[in-house]
């Protein structure tokens, strides 16, 4: 019983941690754009004429997204068309639970951790592919199309770039490649991984400069055919993936919970883990926005180059060089 | 066969019939010497002195209005000698003129201000103040008076003493005070009294019909036939359509003469009301229309009017008389499309192209009824089905009578009475918004062009009786 | 004046550029030099320090705005000294105005003198550009533009056509 309810608590924060902080960084990623754009940002939605820096946008835009007429246009193929949103929101959401927040608050904890949450992040090209061929309209279509090569592409890419660190470690459970990292963190073990991963993350989450599936502004992509809360779905996996990629670099790269020159244990010492855990993220997540808000967009051919021609092989040289060096330091 | 004579006109070598003037054949000749007072239709009083040109072997300027073209003259109209004189008749007519070009009505198309922004100072140098006449006074019903802007170039007087030949106009005072006035007693009510507001070079006379309703760079020419007679004058038609809240909505602003200098009031003011009364969409399918005129074959009559052009009524004949066989033609004007005519340009005939319709055998071979034998078919019933073009036999007949008809079927651009009885109602175009030709009395062929956009579902008529005929 | 030619290099990109990481380095301290910098303004002002504001940003409507000195905005159709409008209607404004917003209809004046004036004068300021063309091309001063009038809003277009009645009064 106990044992169900701490499995309870460990899923149930997984869970708000993501859906929270995705729902929060609606309203960071305009703020933060805002303020080193000498703007001010939206600020107009309040309550009883409290505006809190503009809080309440993001819940007036969830609450419009899901009032919404459920609408869909009749060249839409169903049921792809309603199944699209469900499978990238779903796979972005079950990759929450092999996230170690803690050194015993982990959802899953998995022998294969990684695994599975690559695995999970490659399953999301389906929703994105199923959601462009079941608009039936070829801006969809298409944006579907780069969406699944990009994410292929750099998944691929993603394998390649942890293979180091995780030989390094020598495991794929996540929760051990923390503890493996105990002496020395990963991104100083492993800076060129650690670089190659903040861009195939990016990649691999369809941020910008790296946002060519959707490309709101200029080339529309594949949730054109989408309104109301099946495209606020798309917007909550994107901004779930983000947190999955910033999760999985603080745990592989970042230490984890670890706090540094500070041993940590007890209820107490679980819970400051946690917070540790968070705020690296959340960190690692105001690095991706600033990131954002810097890099003008690549090009399709110039991201496809980018990802097999240069990351991969590097990835490849990189993996190659940690063995040897493992073998030559044993 | 006069003699020719050359001269020379600013280096050129211009051909002259003997005794013309060198204003007139250089005119002739497309070169602008500036002018006022001189008109080719009412001789040449020169007291404008704009014309004023250098001869060569002369110590003074002459106005080349009286200078009669000699063999071997060489005159200069653009050397600094005569620029100058010319820039002085302007300055000097300018000393009382005053300056409310904005207000008034000729400008746009004004001989001052044409030739000032050509030949003017541009200095003033006057220290006097302008002397003050009479402003705004009505001569008549369709012109009205400035005697301040007035320039005193008699084009005015000479026309009611040549052309109308009613006097009403004479020049009075002297010096500072001279004006063009009334003759006591009259009014100007010539039947050619429009004209004058064309001839005068400046904005004294003007138009009280065309006066602030639209300025003239908003207008839009098209050469068009007047439709008033069957003289059928060449006329420039102005329309107003770029800015539809000027000319009181009206797209037509006014006509002018063209090729020839004059044009009758009849015919001037005659189509002001050319957007009103109009037939808006058709209301029932041809084909419905073809069908009636089908089982009405025998006991049609078809009445036509004049303002048909040769077109029409080319596609009228193939139609009622190729194949409808319609026995029953009434091509006789209205009582009241008969009026009076004089010499110069009116003819009796108030309708443009009943020759046209002449031409291919109409009211010759094909006989035409009478208004009183058509009134007596259909009150005996031998008529019971009437087609009407562009016509009001209700007017003519009166309603009652076109109640007995079976079937009425009304084709042209204004309702009338009419139109308001007829079951069946074809909207047709006007002459100002098709192309085509007329005949006028002489014979001659003349075309005449669209110059309006069709309103509603308005058709060119031989459009409508081609379509009719196809479907038959 | 004769025809100068300049000859402009293209910016060759080196190698640190092709690279591109040091470029991103680069743009990144941009963005969060301007991120801190406006931040701690954001947080100076909230608590009441005096300092520069951290954004460039008017709140129009809380905060009026501010035109230039040169600004002109709404048109006023100005009067003789008897009172009746100045306008003698001579279509000047009308013609020269590019965005063909000024409409007028004119008539005959009872004074002899005046001659003509306007019936109706209606200015669509929905479809002004606000150029000025219509007060420099006004022979008689009649139409001038106000200064420092913003609020030209409305919920329909058509209440954006101001009548003769509107240009007269003063805003």
């Amino acid at each position: 019983m106990i044992l169900l309810a701490w499995t309870a608590l460990k899923v149930g924060f997984a869970l708000s941690f993501g859906l929270g902080l995705a729902g929060l960084l609606g309203w960071v990623e305009r703020k933060q754009s805002a303020v080193l754009q000498d703007r001010i940002g939206a600020n107009r939605a309040d309550i009883f004429g409290f505006r809190i820096l503009g809080l309440f946008h993001p819940i007036a835009d969830a609450l419009k997204l899901i009032s919404k007429e459920d609408f869909a246009a009749s060249q839409v193929r169903q049921p792809f068309h309603a199944l699209a949103p469900m499978i990238s929101l779903g796979c972005c959401m079950l990759c929450l639970a092999a996230l170690p927040f803690g050194a015993n608050f982990q959802a899953w904890e998995s022998p294969v951790g990684l695994v599975y949450v690559l695995a999970l992040l490659g399953l999301g090209a389906h929703g994105v592919v199923m959601a462009g061929y079941a608009s039936g309209s070829n801006y969809g279509l298409l944006g579907g199309l780069r969406g699944v090569a990009q994410m292929v592409a750099y998944e691929v890419c993603l394998a390649a770039i942890l293979a180091g660190p995780m030989f390094l470690y020598g495991t794929l459970d996540l929760a051990q490649a923390v503890r493996a990292q105990a002496g020395l963190w990963g991104m100083f073990s492993q800076p060129l991984a650690f670089l190659l991963f903040l861009v195939a993350g990016m990649a691999a989450s369809k941020r910008i400069p790296f946002d060519l599936p959707e490309g709101e502004s200029e080339i529309v992509g594949y949730h054109v055919e989408y309104s109301g809360m099946k495209f606020g779905m798309f917007m909550m996996s994107d901004f779930i993936e983000n947190i999955v990629v910033a999760g999985l670099g603080t745990a592989l790269f970042l230490g984890g919970w670890q706090v540094p020159f500070v041993h940590l244990s007890g209820t107490m010492g679980e819970a400051a883990m946690v917070a540790s855990f968070c705020a690296k993220t959340c960190a690692l997540l105001f690095l991706l926005m600033q990131v954002r808000w810097t890099l003008p967009r690549l090009r399709f051919d110039q991201l496809l180059d980018l990802g097999w021609k240069n990351i991969l092989p590097l990835a490849l040289i990189n993996f190659l060089a940690t063995v040897w060096g493992v073998w030559l330091w044993r | 066969m006069t003699k020719k004579v050359t001269f020379t006109l600013d280096g050129k070598a211009l051909e002259a019939r003997e005794g013309q003037t060198v204003l007139e054949a250089a005119t002739d000749a497309g070169i602008m010497i500036p002018h006022y007072c001189w008109h080719r239709s009412l001789g040449n009083p020169g007291n404008c002195r704009m014309c004023l040109v250098e001869v060569e072997g002369t110590p003074k300027p002459q106005v080349s209005c009286r200078l009669p073209a000699r063999e071997g003259l060489v005159v200069k109209s653009l050397s600094p000698a005569a620029k100058r004189a010319q820039t002085s008749a302007l300055e000097l007519h300018l000393v009382d003129h005053p300056l409310d070009c904005p207000v008034c009505d000729q400008s746009g198309e004004c001989g001052l201000q044409d030739y000032y922004m050509g030949i003017g100072r541009y200095v003033s140098v006057l220290r006097e103040d302008k002397a003050h006449a009479k402003k705004r006074q009505v001569l008549g019903p369709h012109i009205v008076l400035d005697q301040e802007r007035c320039i005193l170039c008699t084009r005015c007087t000479r026309f009611v003493a040549q052309i109308s030949k009613s006097h009403e106009l004479g020049i009075f005072g002297r010096g500072h005070n001279e004006a063009v006035d009334l003759v006591p007693g009259r009014t100007l009510d010539n039947p050619y009294s429009g004209n004058l507001a064309d001839i005068c070079p400046v904005g004294a006379l003007t138009d009280r019909d065309f006066r602030f309703q639209v300025r003239v760079w908003y207008l839009d020419e098209t050469e068009s036939i007047c439709p008033g007679c069957s003289r059928g004058c060449p006329i420039s038609a102005h329309t107003s359509t770029q800015r539809p809240w000027h000319n009181k909505g009206r797209r037509l602003a006014r006509l002018k003469p063209r090729v020839l200098d004059w044009l009758c009031d009849e015919g001037r003011y005659g189509f002001s009301d050319f957007d009103s009364d109009r037939l808006g969409r058709l209301t029932a399918p041809l084909s419905e229309v073809r069908s009636a005129l089908q089982t009405h074959r025998d006991d049609l009559a078809v009445v036509a009017s004049g303002s048909l052009s040769n077109e029409d009524w080319k596609a009228f004949k193939s139609l009622f008389v190729d194949k409808l066989k319609v026995k029953r033609f009434l091509f006789t004007p209205e009582p009241d499309q008969v009026g009076s005519e004089d010499e110069l340009l009116r003819r009796r005939e108030k309708v443009p192209n009943l020759e046209g319709g002449r031409a291919l055998g109409f009211g010759t071979e094909i006989k035409s009824l009478t208004w009183e034998s058509l009134g007596q078919d259909i009150a005996g019933g031998r008529v019971r089905s009437l087609y009407v073009v562009d016509r009001d036999p209700a007017k003519v007949l009166g309603e009652k009578l076109l109640h007995k008809l079976e079937l009425l079927i009304y084709q042209g651009p204004r309702m009338g009475k009419t139109g308001g009885l007829a079951r069946y109602r074809l909207p047709a175009t006007d002459w100002l918004e098709e192309n085509g030709h007329f005949t006028n009395f002489q014979g001659k062929i003349q075309e005449y062009r669209q110059a309006l956009k069709p309103l509603g579902d308005a058709r060119p008529d031989w459009k409508i009786f081609a379509d009719l005929e196809a479907g038959l | 004046m004769a025809m100068t030619v300049k000859t402009v290099s293209r910016p060759s990109r080196g190698l640190l550029e092709q690279i591109y990481i040091w470029e991103v380095v680069r743009g990144l301290g941009i963005t969060f030099r301007h991120f801190f910098v406006n931040l701690t303004r954001h947080i100076l002002a909230l608590i009441g320090l005096p300092g520069k504001p951290g954004a460039a940003t008017i709140q129009y409507p809380d905060v009026p705005a501010v035109l230039g000195a040169r600004a002109r905005t709404r048109h006023r159709l100005l009067r003789r000294e008897d009172g009746a409008p100045r306008c003698t209607s001579c279509l000047l404004c009308e013609t020269i105005c590019p965005a063909r917003c000024i409409r007028i209809t004119a008539e005959e004046s009872p004074d002899v003198m005046v001659e003509k004036r306007a019936k109706t004068f209606d200015i669509d300021l929905g479809m002004c550009v606000f150029c000025g063309h219509c007060v420099e091309a006004c022979p008689v001063d009649a139409i001038r533009m106000d200064v420092d009038f913003v609020e030209l809003a409305s919920y329909s277009r058509a209440d954006m056509i101001l009548d003769m009645d509107e240009l007269l009064k003063p805003s």
